[in-house]
């Protein structure tokens, strides 16, 4: 009887003994491979960040807020007053474009939408969840800075999304405030820098102000 | 141990503890009983999982693109997202009920009272806070419609105007000779106008109008008395004594709001001080509810209730002359079937307070009893006191049922040619024994103007879609005479015009715009010397200065009383032939069923009978037991050969042989939402029996399925005898005698015990939010639901899942009877989240989506929700609702634009409930922060609390001291509900106060 051969049948081949320390490594390391896949993946910081669509205007912050120096409050003129800071109606661009560069093709959609009164469809870039309620008088009015959330407008010749805008994001800064604020008469100035050290500036600013920023639920969901 | 006091239940099942009921409330709660895939096969579960499997993989990683629609050129002032407040006005049969209308990126979304309006004070009704919903329905009409051959043809304003301006030409050349109107009532000077001026052109037209439940009786019985129709304006602040003869003052009246502001003014007993209400009614009413004694009286036995009451009050020589007495002798002998037991202390409190006393008579009474009730006030003193008399907007129209009557005799006559309907239904509602919808057809010429293509819509010729009022100019008197402008908040959204611009077009003059006609008005009525200034201040004040009626105290004429007991007799008041009496009643939800459509007042339990989405014929528990009725059996109710068949509600307190029927339901042609609910009571409605008519009752063997929510969520059922046990500590209730006696240990006595807590507590640094209703002052009335409803984005569910316990109202008022079954107390008690410190429900999320804040607010995460109702289940108070559906995803684009942009649309399988209104709360706390001041008490009001008539509903910050619901918290009267659960609830009750007369 060929009991070799029957025995044989049990047995893995001998090939099998240099793969066995692959598939171990593979069992440990695929599982890390998905929950970091998933975990940095699929955080707001890769998905959102960058988002750079395009608009139906050209419009350069970098030329406006920046090379032109115009302050963010001329155009979103209801941000220290309202949860939105409200993008322009047209009859904004046209207090300057009526006269300047009054012929220029990359204005078209700006002169039409003048003439018929039919708005400009702009593309959303920093778009929050529905259930999230922002308000950006609350922070402008308390010394958080245009930058702090948009990042660097005025060298954006497309505006993108430049921080994560996520739930922990959020609750970093409502955690510790100081690291964030300023005199309020600096919050559209993007290149401000604290003239002393920012913590011990926001412990003042803070203590000023009364500035209390809440971590309940309710804060921003309702 | 067995407990003393008195007993509460909230309906005769409880109180009978039927093995029915039990079983629904074994099933822990009712809503958790799952139905979805008990008829479903293991296939249909296999599909439905693929499906959303697949569903779930296809969304991508970002959500979709979001346009940023700004304006091209944005009015000055207007704010994006700003919330902007405008003041109008909303009439309804004839009143104005003054507004200040919520607007949101240029959306009416939120109705609230005018606050600088006598009648309102910021205060509102169900009505008004749901007219935004008929506002966005999708069912209201869009186009104008010709009907000819039977064929919906759909035309232009222009094919109208073209039609219009021969046909009226034609008639002006006629002298106006067949042309008929037949309008709804309206108090705007405006139409006035146009009327008179349209008569001018056509010296022979007719106006007529009509409204199915109206105040005539009022007006007749006063003519008897003055000599001249009155309006009456009992001032319940006044009156130390009141004696209401059938009459709903506090709910079923056109001041109502006004009203129960005046009556709880007197009914916190501050000073120890109370006043006393006597009802005497037919029907159970919101009014009875807040009765000190109440006495359920057939209606044809009212009329000789007061004529009894007179006689026995004339008896003291200071009342009344010898002429009087002699004329109230034979009445004195006659005898009542049921003498209320405090037959003897009404008298004593009438003849005890003169000059402070009120008696009023309710519109179902005839004539005679309203000229009764008007002698009664002068010959106590009342007169000038408690009640003063304005004249009213037009003394010389004919009763409406007179009006309605006269025009189906022209019509039969061939007299009508063409006939011109503004607003109204009268197809539907007109007395059934005229046909007036089968006269219509001798009419050549129909034209109609209407909110909806209803039944009459379907008899007439033409159809005009009207504007409402909240996409139209208009003006309107209130009750007392003040004039308010209506402003539009939105172009009209389906291209209605008003009333007054089809009578331009008739009239084919300039101008044709509303608003130009209101403006001409305005400026003819004004005593202004520039009138610009004027015009703009009534826009901005919703009210015009100074066109009050001017209040009057006319003397009664020397025959009132003879008169008065005239008409009663005439009325056959007093006869007893058949037991059983039927009475029309207007619906508190949809009134004479121009709401039919309304989703959120079809959805709104009926403060007595907690019935939702239908009416039913409600009847004493002693004619259930006589009859062998039980709920939702069906009855046939014959009067004179006409029979309707209705489902049966019992209602303890109402009579005994009479049987409440609701108006309104039976639509044949409402809309989506309100065709086919409910029965047609308008069958059996006479002209020559408005509101009472004798009947037959018949059990027809079938039975009906009736939504009601009064069993919904009841408190802890866990075991008869706990239950018994807890229900007199739910709602509490004290005496003003006992109340006086000093401070009384309201705690029971197991919340008294010491109790040790298992949690670390919470700390409270900043604001301590919390509530306190006063049971004193709530009349149940249910504004607060239809607020909140507005306010919070809840959706309306349906018949089929309210029967199944799935309402997804924040706000519930619970109902209790107490006492016997056939005269019981009643009370009410609102009930929200309490927002308890030691919240059970935020200790069993496995996920934690409902959160402590640390302004003790108990927040709810949606999010986070998985729905795994753990937490509703832990909830005490029944209080938290669950999406079984995704509700509000079935709105029509127009339906959407009213949900509020504050809150967030909650999805299926989410949990939700009671916020406190924190959008509204945190808006306030942005708003004080960024102009650096703090916040005032009473500067945050969540939507119930803003809606309700008496102020029953407190909100405020605990951690300050001085503020109004800190104090009430504090008072004497207050109580928590399951006090002895040690969760620390945030919302205080106070106790019901009542005011027995003491019997000597």
């Amino acid at each position: 009887m060929p009991s070799g051969e029957s025995r044989s049948g049990f047995l893995f081949p001998r090939w099998t003994n240099s793969v066995r320390p692959l598939v171990g490594a593979a069992l440990v390391i695929t599982p890390a491979y998905i929950v970091a896949l998933f975990y940095f993946g699929a955080s707001p910081r890769t998905t959102d960040v960058g988002y750079e669509p395009r608009q139906p205007v050209p419009y350069s912050h970098a030329l406006h807020a920046g090379d032109l120096g115009i302050d963010c409050r001329y155009c979103h003129s209801t941000v220290e007053v309202a949860a939105r800071a409200a993008i322009p109606p047209t009859q904004t661009c046209m207090n300057c474009h009526s006269r300047i560069r009054a012929q220029s093709a990359k204005l078209i959609p700006v002169r039409e939408s003048y003439a018929t009164g039919m708005p400009i469809e702009w593309v959303r870039v920093h778009d929050l969840p529905d259930f999230v309620y922002f308000n950006h008088s609350a922070h402008v009015r308390r010394g958080v800075g245009c930058v702090s959330c948009h990042g660097r407008i005025d060298k954006m010749e497309v505006v993108y999304q430049a921080e994560p805008l996520s739930m922990g994001w959020c609750l970093s800064c409502h955690r510790d405030p100081e690291k964030r604020l300023r005199p309020q008469e600096y919050v559209t100035r993007m290149d401000w820098v604290p003239f002393e050290d920012q913590t011990a500036l926001g412990k003042r600013l803070r203590e000023a102000n009364n500035i209390n920023p809440s971590v309940d639920c309710s804060t921003c969901h309702r | 141990m067995k407990q003393a006091g008195k007993r509460y239940w909230r309906s005769l099942d409880e109180l009978a503890d039927s093995p029915e009921l039990r079983r629904r409330v074994e099933r822990e709660s009712p809503s958790l009983a799952s139905q979805i895939w008990t008829a479903a096969s293991r296939r249909d579960f296999l599909k439905a999982m693929g499906a959303s499997l697949a569903l779930g993989s296809l969304t991508g990683c970002r959500w979709p693109k979001e346009k940023i629609v700004p304006y091209a050129h944005r009015p000055e002032g207007r704010v994006p997202g700003k919330p902007e407040q405008f003041a109008t006005a909303m009439e309804l049969a004839g009143v104005a009920r003054a507004l200040l209308v919520t607007s949101y990126d240029g959306r009416p979304l939120k109705v609230e009272g005018n606050p600088e309006h006598p009648e309102s004070r910021g205060a509102s009704d169900a009505y008004a806070q749901a007219s935004v919903l008929e506002l966005y329905d999708p069912d209201r009409s869009k186009d104008v419609v010709l009907r000819q051959n039977r064929q919906r043809i759909v035309q232009t304003w222009d094919q109208f105007d073209a039609f219009a301006k021969a046909a009226f030409s034609e008639l002006r050349r006629r002298g106006g000779d067949g042309f008929s109107v037949l309008s709804e009532a309206s108090s705007s000077p405006s139409l006035y106008d146009m009327r008179a001026r349209l008569q001018q052109a056509l010296p022979m037209m007719t106006w007529y109008e009509y409204e199915p439940v109206s105040r005539d009786n009022e007006r007749l019985g006063t003519a008897m008395a003055f000599g001249r129709p009155c309006r009456a304006h009992p001032a319940l602040d006044q009156a130390d004594v009141i004696l209401s003869l059938d009459s709903d003052l506090l709910m079923n009246s056109p001041v109502a709001v006004k009203h129960a502001m005046a009556f709880a003014s007197r009914r916190r007993a501050e000073d120890f001080r109370m006043n006393r209400l006597y009802v005497v009614e037919p029907v159970v009413s919101v009014t009875g509810a807040m009765a000190d004694h109440r006495c359920a009286t057939p209606s044809r036995l009212v009329p000789r209730f007061a004529c009894k009451l007179a006689g026995e009050l004339t008896s003291d020589p200071a009342l009344g002359t010898a002429a009087d007495k002699a004329a109230l002798a034979p009445l004195l002998q006659q005898t009542l079937p049921a003498m209320p037991p405090f037959f003897a202390d009404i008298v004593r409190d009438l003849r005890e307070n003169r000059g402070r006393s009120l008696v009023v008579a309710g519109p179902r009474q005839n004539p005679g009893v309203h000229a009764l009730a008007a002698w009664l006030n002068h010959v106590l003193g009342n007169a000038g006191k408690t009640i003063t008399y304005t004249a009213e907007v037009d003394p010389d129209r004919p009763a409406h049922v007179d009006a309605m009557r006269a025009l189906v005799s022209e019509m039969k006559a061939g007299r009508v040619d063409t006939l011109l309907v503004l607003g109204g239904n009268p197809v539907y509602n007109a007395p059934a024994d005229l046909e007036f919808a089968q006269q219509l057809d001798r009419v050549k010429t129909l034209i109609r103007v209407g909110l909806y293509e209803d039944e009459t819509s379907l008899a007439c010729d033409w159809h005009l879609p009207q504007a409402h009022f909240l996409e139209s100019w208009g003006d309107a008197r209130a009750y007392d005479g003040t004039i308010s402008i209506v402003q539009p908040l939105i172009d009209p959204l389906y291209d209605g015009r008003t009333p007054i611009e089809i009578l331009a077009t008739a009239l084919d003059e300039e101008p044709r715009r509303c608003y130009d006609i209101v403006r001409r008005t305005f400026g003819r009525l004004s005593s202004a010397a520039d009138v610009e200034p004027a015009w703009r201040r009534a826009l901005h004040d919703g009210l015009v200065e100074g066109t009050r009626f001017k209040p009057d105290v006319p003397m009664p004429l020397a025959d009132a009383l003879s008169k008065a007991i005239e008409g009663i007799e005439k009325e056959g008041g007093g006869s007893d032939a058949s037991p059983i009496e039927v009475v029309f009643v207007q619906d508190h939800s949809v009134h004479d069923g121009r709401y039919a459509n309304s989703g959120w007042l079809q959805e709104m339990p009926d403060p007595l009978t907690k019935l939702t989405w239908d009416n039913a014929a409600a009847v004493s528990p002693a004619l259930a037991r006589e009859q062998n009725l039980t709920e939702g059996d069906v009855v046939r109710i014959s009067c004179d050969g006409t029979s309707i068949e209705a489902p049966v509600v019992l209602l303890p307190g109402q009579a005994t042989g009479s049987i409440a029927l609701p108006l309104g339901y039976g639509r044949r042609a409402a809309g989506r939402v309100g065709t086919g609910v409910g029965v047609d009571a308008y069958n059996l409605r006479p002209s020559t029996a408005m509101y009472t008519r004798r009947a037959d009752l018949m059990k027809t063997g079938r039975r009906y399925p009736l939504a009601a929510t009064q069993d919904h969520f009841i408190i802890d059922p866990v075991g008869h005898e706990e239950r018994e046990r807890r229900s007199r500590e739910l709602i509490r209730e004290l005496t003003l005698a006992e109340y006086k006696a000093g401070p009384r240990q309201l705690a029971t006595e197991s919340a008294r015990k010491p109790r040790f807590s298992l949690w670390r507590e919470h700390e409270y640094e900043g604001h301590r939010w919390a509530m306190a209703i006063d049971l004193s002052v709530c009349t149940g009335c249910s504004a607060c639901v239809v607020a909140c409803q507005a306010e919070n984005n809840v959706p309306v569910v349906g018949k089929d899942q309210v029967k199944r316990g799935r309402e997804m109202h924040w706000i519930r008022v619970d109902r209790y009877f107490s006492g016997d079954p056939d005269s019981p107390s009643i009370s009410f008690q609102p009930l929200t989240c309490h927002h308890c410190e030691d919240a059970p429900c935020e200790q069993v999320c496995p996920v934690g989506a409902t959160q402590h804040s640390h302004e003790g607010l108990n927040d709810m995460v949606y999010n986070r929700c998985v729905g795994t109702r753990y937490c509703s289940n832990n909830c005490p108070y029944k209080v938290r609702r669950f999406n079984w559906f995704n509700n509000l995803k079935r709105l029509s684009d127009f339906q959407k634009m009213q949900l509020n942009p504050e809150v967030t649309v909650r999805s299926r399988g989410v949990m939700e409930k009671c916020t406190f209104c924190v959008q509204r709360i945190n808006l306030a706390k942005i708003a004080a922060k960024n102009d650096r001041r703090a916040l005032v008490d009473g500067g945050i009001t969540p939507a119930c609390a803003q809606a309700c008539p008496t102020g029953a509903i407190v909100f405020g910050d605990l951690n300050d001291a001085e503020s109004r619901v800190a104090k009430l918290h504090a008072s004497g009267r207050s109580y928590a509900l399951l006090e002895e659960l040690n969760i620390k609830p945030r919302t205080k009750y106070l106790a019901r106060l009542r005011n027995p007369a003491e019997r000597t």
